[in-house]
């Protein structure tokens, strides 16, 4: 491979890395790490449909600086702009720095909030739960640059039924590329409820590099729906693990409405009996957008359960990519996996690569899977423009019901409704809902 | 209020209408009968402007506008309504929903204000009790679910809501029971007025028995083959089809 700018400013800033320092080592070992590796190229198969050549030769800033007045006065602006509810559950990070001027989240809330290299040094620290630099390139490049981050703990036995507002703004500082890492630890039988905003607080060419990581103890719940605005400069790559124990419940939802080119990686592991989850995903790419979305379930143990679906909406000459792997370990059987990918081309330049992978190891499983891509049908056209309703309104109300569908698993309606018309403006302006 | 004149539609290269004329007045019903494969609902269709039929030759007047040249939603507009043989289904979009932009789009047209939560409510129930349509049913995605017969009351519903001045019923009395039928023809005859007409098309005489048309006409082999009055329906009830299409062919 070869040595680009993106690599040698890597290898140039080996001893000038952020942080505490106790966290110096742990970053050193991950920027090693990356460089034996390096960032992903089209030729690795995970990566086939997704570039990041081109982001190597740009000059990122890898360690923006925590925000300054005038910064904090945008990402304010940006939040009442995006009209993010502030109900004293918001905790809003700029460029990947904890803001405390714009959270009003305190402890009463129940939740527990330190930074991300407390967590890293933590004395319980695990070792080998740590990301695999193989698997996640880019997760490395986070872990050597991670700003505070936020590590967030709800106790046994706590049940937190409002959700929390974890917005993640970019400053739009020039060349940004802040590197966010959330990580989110739920006890024994606690239950928590986050949504995850992305929003820019000017729009800029920045590129954000993200890192969530759930672990869940027995009995847990959580619901957590990422809702990415980014503006249409921005590059946005995330990486979202959720680990769960004995009987944890996930519902994760994935919302991608902007960005220029968006690469999303879950994992989430049912790694004991009776585990569950439900993963599903919109992903919206107008003119000038890529949104690739990669999952990973790993069945591990008996009796867990996987249900999985995403939505894509391509307008214009937009580009979307799902692929979804499903892998039932030996020994795990009583499984029940599904997965659906279904997608809408709102034109005949846009294009969308969908790969459903189930590897199944074990017998006794109930797997069911499959995927669409279609236009939308002309019978529901014909009828809706039959009632008096013009073209472009009977478009825009099929699409909208497109959406609706996966929409339908955020159980609020309040968080429905607010996603759902955050979509609708998205798919208005991506617009193009006329060919 | 509608005129047809040697009207003659393909679909994929193939003849279906092969010179229809049709004349129907203000505040009249006629009743389309035909065979399996007549054309009829080729007819109903194309009159609704589904855009998969080509008109190769003939014209339709709608109150004396070119109905041919109008966009579909613009023929809904100047109120032609038709009520379809097989209503589709649309996940996703709730009845509310749709009857309140169907509704609004037409008073918009006719530059009227769009009817706000409270009125449409207001509106729309009265109608939903007589097509004996259950309350959660306006928050129901369109026809989701719904069975043959709730289909086809949805159906009349709308053109309850709506008002159109000519309506078109494409085989609303299939698949019903006797009961349904009942409910679905009290809706259509409450529509019943001097300023509205309206075309049924059907494949039995029983829907005639509870909507009582002026006129019934014959269609097969792509024409009319005969017109007459309500005693026609009851004619090819007892005798079929075949009498129509041999008298037809000797002529």
């Amino acid at each position: 491979m070869s040595v680009t700018t993106l690599e040698r400013a890597l290898a140039a800033e080996r001893d000038s890395l952020p942080g505490s320092a106790a966290s110096r080592p742990a970053r050193a070992a991950a920027l090693a790490e990356l460089g034996a590796v390096g960032l992903p190229t089209t030729r690795r198969e995970n990566w086939r449909y997704t570039d990041l050549e081109p982001l190597t030769k740009i000059e990122f800033d890898f360690t923006p600086r925590a925000p300054d007045a005038a910064a904090i006065r945008a990402a304010a602006h940006a939040l009442a702009a995006h009209a993010i509810p502030d109900d004293g559950r918001r905790l809003v990070l700029v460029d990947g720095h904890v803001a405390p001027e714009l959270c009003t989240l305190d402890a009463r809330a129940g939740i527990e909030v330190r930074d991300v290299d407390a967590y890293r040094t933590r004395p319980a620290a695990k070792p080998g739960r740590e990301i695999a630099a193989a698997d996640h390139p880019l997760a490395a490049l986070n872990s050597a640059y991670v700003q505070s981050g936020a590590w967030l703990r709800v106790a046994d036995g706590v049940r937190l039924e409002e959700p929390l507002r974890l917005v993640l703004v970019a400053s739009g500082a020039p060349l940004s590329a802040p590197q966010p890492r959330v990580v989110v630890e739920l006890g024994r039988g606690a239950e928590l409820a986050i949504v995850q905003h992305f929003i820019d607080a000017a729009d800029a060419d920045g590129w954000v590099n993200v890192v969530t990581e759930v672990e869940q103890a027995a009995d847990s719940r959580l619901k957590l729906y990422r809702v990415q605005q980014h503006g249409r400069r921005q590059v946005h790559t995330s990486l979202l693990t959720v680990d769960l124990a004995a009987r944890a419940s996930a519902s994760l939802g994935l919302v991608d409405l902007g960005g220029r080119l968006v690469r999303n990686d879950v994992d989430v592991r049912l790694r004991e009996p009776g585990a569950a989850v439900e993963l599903f995903g919109l992903l919206l790419a107008g003119e000038g957008q890529h949104v690739d979305d990669h999952t990973r379930i790993d069945h591990l143990a008996p009796d867990t359960r996987s249900d999985e679906a995403f939505r894509g909406v391509i307008g214009r000459r937009g580009r979307g990519v799902f692929n979804g792997k499903v892998v039932v370990h030996p020994g795990a059987h009583g499984i029940d996996a599904r997965q659906s990918n279904d997608n809408l081309l709102l034109s005949e330049q846009a294009e969308i690569d969908t790969k459903p992978e189930l590897e199944i190891y074990s017998d006794d499983v109930k797997c069911a899977h499959g995927s669409t891509v279609g236009e939308l049908d002309a019978e529901h056209l014909f009828y809706l423009r039959s009632r008096g309703v013009d073209e472009a309104q009977a478009r825009e109300i099929l699409t909208g019901a497109f959406v609706a569908v996966v929409l339908e698993r955020i159980a609020s309606p309040e968080l429905r409704a607010e996603v759902a018309d955050a979509a609708a403006a998205c798919l208005r302006a991506v617009g193009e809902t006329a060919r | 209020m509608l005129k047809v004149e040697d009207l003659h539609v393909r679909v994929a290269a193939r003849e279906i209408l092969s010179g229809v004329d049709l004349t129907i007045g203000s505040g009249e019903v006629h009743a389309i009968m035909g065979p399996n494969g007549s054309g009829k609902s080729t007819l109903a269709q194309v009159l609704a402007g589904r855009e998969d039929y080509e008109v190769t030759a003939g014209r339709a007047l709608f109150a004396g506008e070119d109905l041919l040249a109008m966009a579909p939603e613009q023929r809904a507009r100047a109120g032609l309504f038709l009520a379809f043989q097989y209503p589709i289904e649309i996940p996703g979009v709730n009845n509310a929903y749709l009857l309140k932009a169907a509704l609004n789009a037409q008073r918009q047209a006719r530059g009227e204000q769009p009817s706000d939560a409270f009125e449409f409510m207001k509106l729309i129930k009265t109608k939903m009790e007589l097509m004996q349509i259950p309350k959660d049913f306006l928050n129901r995605s369109v026809n989701q679910g719904f069975s043959g017969g709730e289909k086809k009351r949805n159906e009349v519903l709308q053109m309850l809501l709506l008002e159109p001045k000519l309506a078109v019923l494409d085989e609303t009395d299939s698949g019903l029971d006797v009961d349904a039928m009942k409910i679905v023809a009290a809706g259509v005859n409450s529509l019943r007025s001097p300023h509205r007409s309206m075309l049924l098309v059907t494949h039995y005489e029983r829907l005639l028995e509870l909507i009582v048309p002026d006129r019934v006409h014959v269609l097969a082999g792509g024409r009319i083959r005969r017109s007459g009055g309500p005693e026609l329906a009851r004619e090819l009830d007892a005798r079929g089809y075949e009498w129509v299409q041999t008298e037809a062919a000797r002529s």
